[in-house]
């Protein structure tokens, strides 16, 4: 089984969405990235807005950007 | 990234991946929805991997199928436009702040919660009289078996014993969100839609709910007025995207 590239999960919070469907998100890290929307969630009509938990994956070419990849339920 | 050395294929009936040295580098996901509808969706970091899982998920399935993208995410529309899709509908989101009930109510009308046989007649009844493929998603018509409906959902305006009108709001997010408006033709410009949205959005105030979230049809200009006579904020617009369909 072929393990998964920028395989780099982290859980955050939204703290704002911002213009071009990308959203800045707060790790448990500290740190704060920009993330955008995975297909997955989009696709079932999921909606993130500020406050919402997340699961990011990090790209792995750019650390400061992810994909939110699963809402969890506050 | 070489995409040269990359191979894709399909892991399951709905899955596909792109790998490069034994590491996944994209995905594919095709789902199908209740409405018989099938949806796909792709996800890497790599545009030369995103068009070769495109092609080989359009290979694989018959047509049409759509996606769904955010129409301020130009990267990704222009995947699936490479991808030979083009736009089928356009959806605008929008935040409508809560309030004291102010929506006059028509005489003789009764805005309450639903039951669920007279609310699965009135059901029917628009969905004979609607252009259904404008509707929100969630509200499609399902592709054979019986269309859930739960009362708990709704509001409805009554007229004379008979439901006439109805609400769906869906609170199990932090935002609720409303997820469909509808009067019967015969009923409309009465003010009928006006008053449940007025109702609803003040039972949220008083809840304490500061704000709700709508979808609406960017043809519905009717939807659209309506909302925005609440001071609703378009925050955004969805972009449903289909390939194959004539």
């Amino acid at each position: 089984m072929p393990r998964k590239a920028g395989a780099i999960e982290l859980d955050g919070v939204v703290v704002e969405s911002l213009r071009n469907a990308v959203f800045r998100v707060e790790l448990t890290n500290g740190h704060q990235v920009l993330a955008h929307i995975s297909g997955k969630i989009r696709k079932n009509y999921i909606k993130i807005i500020p406050e919402d938990r997340v699961l990011v994956e990090l790209s792995p070419y750019d650390l400061t950007r992810g994909r939110i990849i699963f809402r969890y339920r506050n | 990234m070489n995409s040269l050395l990359v191979s894709i294929s399909r892991v399951a009936e709905n899955q596909w991946h792109a790998v490069e040295n034994d590491l996944v580098v994209g995905r594919g996901h095709a789902s199908r929805r209740l409405d018989g509808r099938t949806f796909l969706s792709i996800d890497t970091w790599d545009d030369s991997v995103f068009d070769r899982l495109a092609t080989a998920m359009l290979t694989d399935h018959g047509e049409p199928v759509y996606t769904v993208v955010d129409e301020g995410d130009r990267a990704l529309t222009s995947g699936w436009e490479r991808a030979g899709f083009t736009t089928w509908r356009r959806e605008r989101e929008y935040v409508v702040p809560t309030g004291p009930a102010s929506a006059p109510i028509p005489a003789g009308v009764v805005i309450t919660a639903a039951e669920e046989e007279p609310l699965r007649e009135l059901d029917r009844a628009l969905r004979a009289e609607i252009d259904w493929p404008t509707m929100p998603a969630e509200v499609l018509p399902w592709q054979g078996g019986s269309v859930p409906l739960d009362p708990s959902k709704y509001t409805v305006a009554k007229l004379h014993g008979q439901y006439v009108g109805l609400l769906r709001l869906a609170t199990y997010t932090r935002q609720p969100r409303i997820g469909l408006i509808a009067v019967l033709a015969s009923r409309q410009h009465q003010g009928i839609g006006r008053a449940l949205l007025g109702q609803v959005l003040g039972d949220l105030h008083h809840a304490g709910t500061g704000s709700v979230a709508a979808e609406v049809n960017e043809t519905n200009t009717a939807a659209i007025a309506l909302f925005q006579g609440f001071q609703a904020r378009h925050t955004n617009t969805n972009l449903e995207l289909v390939h194959g369909k004539a």
